[in-house]
């Protein structure tokens, strides 16, 4: 925290007969004022000479701190955000558009765990390059296992048009591939780093039209994180719990809908559960679990966690060598089945029971 | 008590639209990697599926049983990559990491031999300087180029895996490690768990480093172990579900009755795919009974890529 004597120039109120009163009640820097009990401190201030001064003073740093955090925000103003600037990315697979309602949701972060080889790799790369394609904006996929693949991502945004490359096609692919930048990571303090500067940057500058970040993609988070998680001290738990404290933050504030991507660990009875542990879990807004039979090219997706979703629904995708597309249809929850059943069997007994009534 | 001021510097000087320094956009990334050939495994139906070979700036782990091919395909490669670039290869030197002492001296003297073998017949072919060619690439020559470690201990593997950043700054022209095997000393004796996890991954992420920063091609050999899934023992690669999770790439080795297979396990942009290949006196060649062709792996190699340029 800032020591008193740095704010002395931007506010001069803040001068050395303040400083000097509140080093007289061991306040050096304005954690320490924050520790200090104001009222005590005001009460102090009364028995000075520039009583009036010195309480400005306090006033003045009071809103300096003020300053530091989000305004509040009322329902409405939150609402009227959400419907303006929290809109939904299409992922360019209509089997995880269908399941996600629309795709993914700017200002929230998705999670995709699943086993090994199971697709989250190519989820992610369909995703960017969609997100590219329809210019929508542009993307930032931060890798740290080297599979950042530009020939797929041609593959994905080449997949309509024609075989044949002209000049306006090649045009049209540069530009959309320009939108995607691909950063290597390799360990956590990196990508600290690299968000940090991102996010100076975003504040920075002034965004308009096709160049505002849209999408991030860590891919993976917990390739960056199992080397410092557990042991004996827990900083790689609370760098952990920061990284997805900054991610959700960039997320919220930028108006970017992040992704980020996590593997599976056996569980208990050998079940696999997704790694990164028990913190970790309430971290993402949405998490999907992947998985794909061995072999085949038939994916499953289903809804782990979801803030305005009942977990546990299912869709089905083909993952084959041109893009993600939709195989069988949404497998519906047994309980709507059920539940059209218990309809079906209401509608007959009224029915019964009005040709009973009505005939005799 | 004097507090130090701590100024957050950062470089307002962003290249264009919110983007991250040091990032690339895809479309330089596509173009340099036309700029780094892969490295053939001489074996023409492995390369097809490969996608020409194996690729720089990306970590390939290759597993199967005990005796299928795996030290083959290692110093196979460890050769291959010294294929000069007139003829289509890297040009480069080799690091070989080999922790179970299974690399022979006078097999790799075998392969290198083999191997000029079939450059000199295609030289014939491509009309390239006999002489001078013979000069140059000598069987003992190429065994110069390998860079040869042989560590007994799990500390040693990390230690030398730290060096290695340093060796390579020395050694420009180092364009492959091959880490034979990278389980060997994490199997036995490790009781605890979750920091043999922690290790790995923090391994598999500096060899990711290495691998990008210096462009190489970073093969690692795994071997096999039963598990108990979905109700019956299966073979998989052995060191858990954490560490495949640390490659780009997998390959498994497997056999299919008398025949050996390689099967494309992970890939981000190459189709999943089995291909024959069979180990020779010369080395890791085609599958003898797909092999009704005269040329070998590398004739092929060099015709297609020189024959464009």
């Amino acid at each position: 925290m800032a020591p008193l004597k740095s704010l002395e120039q931007e506010y001069p109120i803040l001068d050395s007969n303040f400083q000097s009163f509140c080093a007289s009640h061991d306040i050096f820097s304005v954690e320490d004022l924050l520790l200090h009990d104001l009222y005590v401190l005001a009460a102090f201030a009364e028995q000075e000479s520039s009583s009036e001064r010195l309480k400005q003073g306090i006033a003045q740093v009071l809103s300096i701190i003020d300053g530091q955090h989000q305004p509040w925000l009322n329902g409405i103003e939150l609402l009227e955000d959400a419907q303006r600037n929290k809109h939904v990315l299409s992922t360019g697979c209509e089997g995880i558009d269908l399941l996600l309602h629309g795709g993914l949701r700017v200002g929230q972060l998705t999670e995709l765990v699943g086993p090994s080889s199971s697709g989250k790799t190519q989820v992610c790369l369909l995703a960017a390059s969609n997100v590219a394609k329809k210019h929508i904006g542009s993307v930032v996929y931060l890798d740290t296992g080297n599979s950042f693949s530009p020939q797929r991502v041609t593959q994905f945004i080449c997949q309509h048009s024609d075989p044949a490359i002209d000049q306006a096609k090649h045009r049209t692919l540069q530009k959309v591939m320009n939108n995607i930048s691909c950063k290597s990571v390799f360990d956590i303090f990196t990508m600290f780093d690299v968000l940090h500067q991102l996010e100076f940057n975003l504040r920075s500058q002034m965004q308009g039209g096709d160049c505002k970040v849209q999408l991030l993609i860590v891919d993976s988070v917990s390739s960056m994180v199992t080397p410092i998680l557990g042991g004996s001290g827990s900083q790689g738990h609370a760098l952990m719990i920061s990284a997805g404290y900054l991610l959700k933050k960039l997320a919220h504030e930028h108006n970017i809908a992040v992704l980020v991507t996590n593997h599976t660990v056996g569980g208990d009875g050998g079940i696999s559960k997704p790694a990164l542990g028990e913190s970790w879990k309430s971290i993402p807004h949405v998490r999907l679990l992947l998985s794909c039979d061995h072999g085949g090219s038939i994916c499953n997706v289903s809804i782990l966690k979801h803030p305005s979703m009942v977990e546990s629904f299912a869709s089905l995708f083909t993952m084959c060598a041109i893009d993600l597309s939709l195989s069988l249809s949404l497998s519906v929850r047994p309980f709507y089945k059920l539940f059209l059943l218990h309809m079906v069997f209401l509608f007959l007994f009224t029915l019964f029971n009005f040709f009973s009534s009505g005939c005799w | 008590m004097r507090v130090a001021s701590h100024s957050h510097r950062l470089d307002g000087s962003a290249g264009g639209c919110g983007t991250v320094n040091g990032a690339q956009t895809a479309w330089d990334l596509l173009h340099e990697e036309a700029m780094f050939p892969r490295i053939t495994t001489s074996c023409e139906d492995l390369d097809n599926i490969l996608g020409g070979g194996i690729n720089c700036k990306e970590v390939t782990e290759i597993g199967g049983v005990p005796g299928i091919g795996k030290t083959q395909l290692g110093i196979q490669l460890a050769i291959n990559v010294q294929i000069p670039v007139d003829y289509g290869g890297l040009g480069g030197k080799a690091i070989y990491i080999d922790t179970e002492g299974s690399f022979m001296v006078e097999r790799a003297l075998q392969i290198a031999e083999a191997c000029i073998e079939d450059m000199s017949e295609c030289g014939g072919l491509l009309r390239k300087d006999f002489q001078a060619f013979q000069l140059k690439m000598h069987p003992n020559n190429i065994l110069e180029n390998i860079f040869y470690f042989r560590v007994c201990s799990y500390t040693e593997q990390i230690a030398l895996i730290n060096y290695l950043d340093k060796f390579i700054s020395e050694h420009k022209d180092v364009k492959i490690v091959i880490v034979d095997s990278v389980t060997f000393h994490f199997r036995q004796d490790f009781d605890d768990l979750a920091l043999r996890t922690r290790l790995l991954s923090g391994m598999a992420l500096k060899l990711m480093k290495l691998a990008k920063d210096f462009s190489l091609v970073v093969v690692l050999l795994n071997q096999v172990t039963t598990k108990y899934i979905d109700g019956s023992f299966q073979l998989t690669l052995a060191l858990g579900d954490s560490w495949s999770h640390s490659c780009t790439n997998r390959v498994i080795l497997y056999w299919n009755g008398n025949e050996r297979y390689a099967y494309i396990d992970k890939s981000p942009s190459l189709r999943s795919a089995s291909a024959p290949y069979s180990v020779t006196s010369k080395g890791i060649r085609n599958s003898a009974s797909n092999c009704k062709r005269i040329k070998s792996g590398v004739v092929h190699l060099v015709i297609s890529r020189v024959g464009h340029g």
